[in-house]
């Protein structure tokens, strides 16, 4: 087929002009059954070279894409083209699922949009003995690479699958960040004959800025006078899912219209928020990394990071989502020097210990077990568990088997030893990226030719469009007004405890601090473990605070308090203060029947939700029967502690139990 | 991961054309024109025609295996991901032992395995028999895997009940190696995997099978596996053998390619035909395995057995037959080469409760239930 020819057909069917060159090259390669590597900014028009060559084929073009919302954009706009498109994900019901599968068998759809993790699934794998499948094409290719920004392990596979696939059979794959050494990482996984067809990565149309500043007061302060005044609307990228919230609680606390959101979120939630975003429902979103992908928004006009990235690459990729009509759109990151604390701890403290993973080896040669097993096993938190299975899996020590449903990890017969080396290396890698990333923060020169740079692309270009070459810099002024603004502020937000669920009579409570953020944990360690007597008052002034925002003038049947661990009375007594001052009775016979190890000893949420298991016991049952109940706790971990008591108190007749604890720790544990 | 997986798995499962006529063709392709089964599937179409003498049927087959390559693809990397190994018969990992055997005739294209490779290129021995044996065949069992283990020989059985059974449990209690060859597809032993997982892990065990790795148990695949049984050992004994069934067929088959297979010589009072293989050519061996070359079993104790073999042998053939499809009686006949009268044939079938009188023209017979229920260990 000539140019010509497919641009009649590229007319008629997606209503577009004409190709670009590149772009026409990659079809030429595709429709020859070739295998090609594409790096193209956002915005170049990816999607084309393999969406076109797909109407042409016979069979079914199926696109391992991790990007869910993406998915949802493409099938709704291919479909829209009349191009019977179709996707396979976790948002979907199995259902939904086994209906597009068996679709798919029948030939039924043109473009089927898959998550790489499918992969795994059985039902999918039976249907690929039946699929007519024309090409495959891999999204976000950069996933392949742990050189890369965003390594993800169910790659692998597909990796795996490409090499398995015949001759003849065309697949593409795509990113629009990829540095040399991750080009050449996914070249060398793809196999011979591979072509790379890599495009310039230069965006002229955004505005980049670098505010230093002092504090986390300054970066609030500066948003506060500020984000009302940037164009359109954008995404706010903060380090860390409290951070999140605190930062949309601040701009609530404002009354400038924003919302949180994280990967945490149900998928409802996540849609209502993508499409309020596309709608420029607020003036911006506030989010972790999780954000912002794939989402089919072109006039993304700012976006803003309060936390340094790791590394340039993730700071490209992460900007990259701003700007895709080409029209001016603002790039900021704040800069604190205390701010490279967090990725260096990630970098640093990321890997578990070794002696971790001979755990992990050691229980798994005994017997195959599954991630909970293992959890219980090891005592290793999930997110410990989960970096050391990826690497073991990389090091072809474990593999992953489907036993039935359930997926079990198993040791590989003859497997090397573990090598300490690798993740080294990586480290030096990622030490080297954050580093390339603070000098970033402090050149004098173009930040776009730095970034252009750092990924490759050898441009020649002459920039102006950041606050080193021609634009004003930007610094922060605090005023008394914004100070006293941001103290009532932190005076006002008390973090909720998520507890609420169907099958107790619990409801969500509130806690007076997070643990690591304020003052707060360092009074409850000294009373808790340097002998600091009772909990200091205004611990107790908080708190009462915390419960009167989010309670109101609610009245509680009876105040019952966890019991400890170790001889002590520090909530009992804090307790009794409380119900001095509410004025609602309080009991003691909340009680343990056994006895319980501490919690904090326990990594994951599974064992600790076993150590309390059936531990409490209340010696006067007809006192809860009908009431409602607020329970008074110091720390609010993984709240194994309270959900045991709620669910026992609820089977015992209460009919309200709210938690109401001194401080929430941060991150916990993900069960 | 042999990145020509695909390309392996279908010529392995061509639709009916048998290991002899594939290994024919890879024989032509790798070993004779130096073509890597890629390049021999991007061959065209009259290339295997005029060089390779391929007739237009056996085109199609290859052309539809060929369109099949991309779905393959999928399953191998499944298998891959799994942890199980696909052995080319060109592969330096594939058994010697087996091919040796086994030859271009019988010998499958491709191994499924998962475990430590390593044990295929150990000395081996087979111990097989009854599904029923009794508890003398059973200690000879043990008894046999017991040598083996401690001369470092590798226990080959087929993961069936009674002698099987034994031969595996017999080879790990003895901390020795063994062979487990599946009378089904390889990615449906998940409880087996489970059960042995320790041993696999610590490289004792090694689980092959040759069939599609997605198939069942079948009585089939279970007569189709005792070859490869066989073929993976360097010595085969029989613990016990009745004078029909998987055991009877294999050994007499074995000898047949004149195998050496060592039997177990029965008491005077057991009711079996271990003599009777040993008077078709099996050598007899004590308990604890040596030979006993001057061993005659007594005519009579042979010929209780031997008057009524053929008949027997015969009737096994026919209803195994009719387990695999619906025949008419002439097709019965020519397909088993029998000696009988179509009238006797006929009369024999009508007398079998379980066979089936299918009423087309000519009359065509079948089993009632030719899907026999599975009989594996973990069932």
């Amino acid at each position: 087929m000539t140019r010509q020819e497919a641009e009649v057909i590229l007319q008629r069917t997606f209503k577009l002009n004409q190709f670009y060159d590149e772009q026409w090259t990659t079809i030429e390669k595709i429709l020859k059954g070739e295998r090609v590597l594409l790096i193209e900014k956002t915005g170049f028009g990816k999607s084309l070279c393999f969406q076109f060559p797909a109407i042409l084929h016979k069979g079914t073009t199926v696109i391992f894409s991790p990007l869910i919302a993406l998915m949802r954009d493409q099938v709704k706009k291919l479909n829209s083209l009349g191009i019977s498109t179709k996707c396979v994900n976790s948002e979907q019901t199995p259902e939904e699922n086994s209906q597009i599968i068996s679709e798919a068998k029948e030939g039924k759809i043109k473009i089927l949009y898959i998550a790489p993790e499918r992969q795994e699934n059985s039902e999918w794998i039976e249907a690929t003995r039946h699929l007519n499948l024309s090409m495959v094409v891999v999204d976000e290719a950069h996933c392949i690479s742990v050189w890369g920004h965003d390594f993800r392990p169910a790659f692998r596979r597909i990796i795996n699958l490409v090499n398995l696939l015949p001759i003849g059979l065309p697949v593409l794959a795509t990113t629009a960040t990829a540095t040399k050494k991750v080009e050449a990482d996914i070249a060398q996984q793809m196999g011979s004959n591979l072509t790379i067809i890599r495009g310039n990565l230069m965006r002229d149309n955004f505005k980049l800025f670098v505010i230093k500043v002092n504090s986390e007061d300054e970066k609030l302060i500066w948003l506060g006078q500020n984000l009302e005044k940037l164009p359109g609307s954008g995404v706010l990228y903060t380090g860390t899912r409290v951070d999140t919230e605190i930062y949309s609680k601040w701009f609530e606390f404002l009354k400038i219209p924003s919302t949180g959101y994280n990967a945490g979120l149900d998928p409802e939630s996540r849609i209502a928020i993508e499409n309020g975003l596309i709608n420029n429902q607020w003036k911006c979103v506030i989010s972790t990394n999780a954000l912002g992908m794939g989402i089919d928004k072109p006039d993304i006009r700012f976006i803003i990071h309060t936390q340094i990235p790791q590394s340039p690459i993730h700071y490209y990729q992460e900007i990259g989502r701003a700007g895709r009509d080409n029209q001016t759109s603002y790039i900021i990151l704040f800069y604190n020097p205390e701010d490279k604390k967090l990725p260096e701890a990630f970098i640093e403290g990321g890997r578990p210990a070794i002696s971790k993973y001979e755990k992990v080896i050691t229980a798994v040669k005994n017997e195959m077990l599954g991630e909970r097993d293992l959890m219980k096993r090891t005592n290793l938190k999930q997110t410990q568990i989960r970096v050391i299975k990826a690497d073991l899996m990389e090091q072809k020590i474990i593999r992953e088997v489907t036993v039935g449903r359930s997926k079990k990890f198993e040791y590989i017969t003859g497997a090397p030893q573990l090598n300490t080396k690798a993740f080294e290396e990586l480290r030096a890698s990622k030490t080297r990226d954050l580093d390339k990333m603070i000098e970033y923060v402090e050149t004098n020169q173009s930040r776009m030719k730095y970034l252009c740079d750092y990924l490759g692309d050898s441009s020649t270009h002459s920039f102006t469009n950041c606050d080193n070459t021609g634009l004003k810099k930007i610094t922060v002024s605090v005023n008394d007004e914004w100070a006293q603004k941001l103290q009532a502020f932190r005076e006002d937000y008390f973090p909720v405890i998520e507890v609420e669920t169907r099958e107790t009579s619990l409801i969500n409570g509130v806690a007076a601090s997070y643990y690591g953020v304020s003052n707060v944990g360092g009074a409850l360690h000294r009373s808790k473990y340097e002998n600091g007597g009772d909990f200091p008052d205004f611990l107790l002034r908080l708190i009462l605070k915390a419960y009167r925002k989010k309670f109101g003038q609610e009245k509680f049947d009876l105040i019952l308090y966890v019991p400890p661990t170790k001889s002590g009375e520090l909530v009992k007594n804090f307790a009794v203060k409380v119900s001095q001052v509410l004025k609602f009775p309080i009991s003691h016979n909340l009680v343990k029947q056994r006895t319980t190890s501490e919690q904090k000893v326990f990594e994951n949420g599974y064992l600790k939700s076993d150590n309390v298991k059936d531990a409490f016991l209340i010696r006067t049952p007809d006192e809860v029967r009908g009431k409602s109940i607020l329970l008074i706790d110091d720390i609010f971990d993984s709240g194994a502690t309270i959900k045991e008591i709620g669910r026992y108190l609820s089977n015992l007749g209460a009919i309200k139990i709210a938690p109401l604890v001194i401080a929430r720790t941060v991150g916990g544990d993900l069960v | 991961m042999n990145k020509e997986s695909a390309y392996w798995i279908a010529l392995a499962h061509l639709p009916r054309w048998g290991h002899l006529k594939i290994n024919n063709l890879i024989i032509k392709f790798y070993h004779e024109n130096k073509l890597s089964i890629e390049d021999f599937f991007q061959l065209s179409e009259n290339d295997w025609k005029n060089q390779y003498g391929i007739e237009y049927k056996e085109v199609e087959d290859l052309k539809r295996a060929k369109s099949e390559l991309a779905n393959n693809a999928f399953l191998a990397e499944s298998l891959n991901n799994e942890g199980y190994e696909l052995i080319p018969i060109i592969s330096p990992e594939y058994s010697k032992t087996l091919k040796d055997n086994l030859k271009a005739a019988h010998a499958p294209a491709l191994l499924y395995v998962k475990g430590n490779k390593q044990i295929m290129k150990e000395k081996s021995i087979a111990i097989v028999g009854s599904r029923n044996a009794t508890d003398k065949s059973l200690e000879f069992t043990d008894n046999i895997a017991k040598l083996a283990s401690k001369e470092y020989k590798v226990v080959v059985s087929g993961f069936a009940k009674g002698v099987d059974k034994q031969a595996l449990d017999s080879a790990i209690n003895y901390k020795g190696q063994s062979i487990i060859v599946l009378p089904q597809g390889i990615m449906t032993f998940g409880s087996g995997f489970k059960k042995y997982y320790k041993q696999i892990v610590d490289g004792d065990v090694l689980v092959l099978s040759t069939f599609f790795p997605k198939a069942p148990w079948k009585a089939e695949l279970a007569m189709a596996r005792n070859p490869i049984i066989y073929g993976l050992a360097s010595e085969i004994y029989v613990a016990e053998s009745s004078d029909k069934g998987g055991t009877w067929s294999g050994v007499v088959d074995g000898l047949r390619k004149n195998r050496k297979i060592y039997v177990r010589k029965p008491d005077a009072n057991e009711n079996n035909a271990n003599n009777l293989l040993i008077q078709k050519g099996a050598i007899a061996v004590d308990f604890n395995g040596n030979s006993l070359l001057n061993y005659k079993p007594l005519l009579t104790e042979v010929n209780k057995l031997s008057l009524n073999e053929p008949t027997v042998n015969y009737e096994i053939k026919i209803l195994d037959l009719l387990k695999t499809g619906e025949y008419a009686v002439k097709e019965i006949i020519k397909k088993l080469l029998l000696t009988w009268s179509e009238k006797k044939l006929r009369e024999f079938l009508k007398s079998k409760k379980e066979v089936e009188t299918i009423n087309k023209k000519p009359l065509r017979y079948t089993m009632k239930d030719s899907t026999i229920k599975q009989r594996s260990l973990f069932d």
